[in-house]
């Protein structure tokens, strides 16, 4: 890894953060800078275009930040190694620490990086669930990826409709098609429970998206959602719930707007 | 929107009775109550005895009945207003003195034919005893009160304090400053000399007292140095709409005012968009009131809040706001969906004439 070949990608929304990065790595002539990004959405393109062996990631970020790009990319084939980088106040370092994450600290010292250059890998499962456990159960993700061909297919969450599960695979359908993800609905409904609701065994509905709240006709309920025609049917189960929630959901539109 | 408000628990004025401090407190206070009572009208030591004994009894069964009943009836207690909590435990605990009072009357009317009570009738019993716990019961909930907001008072002083201390300077911020020094330092020297001056004014001033008030004129020129800094690290995506000519530069203002308002509004609104966007900043003159309007554009919510709240600083500025300009002095704060608003206003005060009014 060390070799001086190593192609390396700078994800920093600040650019002058960038700027002194790459001068730091140019001195330490122990790889090359094959491009750089300004947030995580552009870093996982830039990783997709450049195919770097390492990405230098700033933790806080707009848009996507790093941890969740992070965990973006580990869906490419092969992932390239990260070593993440934060100001104090960022996030819990102690998240890091428990992770076994590498991470470089602001403003970086040159002979950190090049340790962390020299001792830089591919981030694994483990150490990814231990990121997210530990930064905190309020982050969910902005986006939802799936490799599809050589590339990463994201689908911002604030756009999708409902996931649906089969068999083997969760089918996303948002307003721009459809993904499938290798996820499955229990963890996505851990994550995204605030906004989404679960209507069935196999469906998770965007809270947001719901229309109205149906008969079917053969003496269920099914769920309308804005954007599409289909109707998702409401278990048996699960239907009193669902009521409930609905019900719920349009007093608190109608009442005062929440507080900031 | 005001401003966010203490935390919702803990608010309860009455001590938890469901732990063993504050009923040991409640029992010794009950015995001095009784030993009063019973000194009120002793005449001879063997027949005071026999009436504290009697009278102790009777005083820390209501005073435990009224402890069990206070500790079972806490959850219900926190969803009152205080008024109501006052009245419901006052007129709880006056039923439970009258419930014992009443078994007290017929248990020694039945044990005894001496009338230990006296002559006594069994209404006279009833309406001394309620009488005397209207008065106890109520001054003991009103020193529970007192006592109360007093511990708040001097809790949220000092945490105000410390609060002062820490929200001037963002860790966050200090060392991505720090940061673009080290990068400006390579590449543009110059640049980085400024960011190092204007850093250290930044310092300067929040190292003054909190009491401290500065001219207009020099918060806005810290504004300034601050906007400076942020506009290295952010760059286009930071653009500021200053229009603040309308207000005197003399007019006086707690140091530290208007910073942190425009902090909040990059830290909050800017820095999470990945495009950026305007910030205006307002200054208006109405008379002898002056206004400062903070615009941000902000991301949707529903994003998760991994920016810790805006309360910190607003409640600082606000309540010193409040200490330096009275009644016309505040912050008032709006959410408008994809805008956030800070509105400071206050009375136009100079240095040479401490009453403009006139």
């Amino acid at each position: 890894m060390n070799a001086p070949t190593m192609r390396i990608l700078i994800v920093d929304d600040e650019p002058l953060a960038r700027e002194r990065l790459a001068s730091l790595i140019r001195e330490l002539a122990v790889g090359e800078v094959v491009g750089e990004a300004g947030n995580g959405i552009e870093a996982l393109t830039a990783v997709a275009a450049h195919g770097p062996d390492l990405v230098l990631l700033d933790i806080r970020m707009p848009g996507m930040d790093g941890l969740e790009a992070a965990q973006h990319l580990a869906h490419y084939e092969p992932p390239p190694a990260v070593i993440f980088t934060t100001a104090f106040g960022d996030y819990a370092l102690e998240a890091f620490e428990a992770s076994a994450v590498d991470y470089l600290l602001k403003p970086i010292r040159k002979e950190r990086l090049l340790q962390g250059l020299q001792r830089a890998r591919v981030l694994s499962r483990g150490a990814l669930d231990i990121l997210k456990e530990r930064t905190g159960p309020t982050r969910a993700r902005t986006h939802l990826s799936a490799p599809v061909g050589g590339s990463l297919r994201l689908v911002p969450v604030d756009e999708v409709l409902y996931f649906q599960a089969d068999q083997k695979y969760v089918t996303v359908v948002w307003t721009g098609g459809e993904l499938v993800i290798e996820e499955p609905l229990k963890t996505l409904e851990a994550e995204f429970g605030e906004r989404f609701l679960r209507i069935h065994r196999n469906a998770l509905v965007s809270l947001s998206r719901v229309e109205v709240l149906a008969r079917d006709g053969v003496g269920g309920l099914a769920v309308k959602l804005r954007g599409t025609e289909k109707r998702l049917p409401v278990s048996r189960r699960l239907s009193g719930q669902v009521r409930k929630c609905l019900k719920s959901m349009r007093k608190a539109e109608e009442g005062l707007p929440a507080d900031a | 929107m005001r401003l966010p408000a203490a935390r919702a628990t803990d608010r309860l004025f009455i001590p938890n009775f469901c732990t063993v401090r504050p009923v040991f407190v409640l029992v010794l206070m009950a015995e001095l109550l009784a030993i009063v009572l019973t000194l009120s009208t002793a005449t001879d030591v063997n027949a005071s005895f026999y009436d504290l004994a009697l009278k102790s009894l009777f005083i820390q069964w209501v005073t435990l009945c009224c402890a069990a009943v206070l500790c079972a009836s806490r959850t219900f207690y926190s969803r009152l207003s205080e008024a109501r909590v006052a009245m419901v435990a006052y007129l709880s605990m006056l039923g439970i003195t009258w419930l014992l009072s009443e078994l007290a009357w017929w248990t020694l009317d039945y044990l005894s034919n001496s009338m230990p009570l006296g002559a006594a009738s069994r209404g006279g019993v009833l309406a001394r005893n309620l009488a005397i716990a209207s008065i106890v019961i109520g001054i003991a909930l009103r020193y529970m009160y007192v006592h109360h907001h007093w511990e708040r008072r001097i809790e949220s002083e000092s945490e105000a304090r410390l609060q002062a201390l820490q929200a001037r300077i963002r860790p966050h911020f200090f060392f991505n400053c720090m940061n673009t020094i080290a990068s400006l330092t390579r590449s543009h020297p110059m640049q980085a000399e400024k960011a190092v001056e204007d850093l250290a004014d930044l310092f300067r001033a929040s190292l003054l007292p909190v009491r401290e008030r500065v001219t207009l004129g020099g918060e806005l020129e810290l504004c300034r140095q601050y906007l400076r800094i942020e506009a290295l690290r952010l760059q286009d995506r930071l653009a500021i709409d200053w229009q603040m000519d309308e207000l005197p530069a003399d007019a006086l203002v707690p140091v530290l005012s208007i910073q942190p308002l425009i902090e909040n509004a990059i830290y909050h609104g800017i820095e999470p968009l990945p495009q950026g966007g305007v910030t205006r900043i307002r200054g208006q003159r109405d008379g002898y009131l002056l206004t400062v309007v903070i615009e941000n554009p902000k991301p949707a919510d529903g994003r998760r809040s991994s920016r810790a709240s805006h309360g910190f600083a607003q409640e600082n500025v606000g309540q010193r706001m409040q200490a330096f300009h009275g009644e016309s002095g505040g912050l008032a704060v709006e959410d408008l969906g994809d805008q956030y608003r800070a509105t400071l206003s206050f009375a136009y005060e100079r240095a040479d004439d401490a009453d403009p009014h006139r």
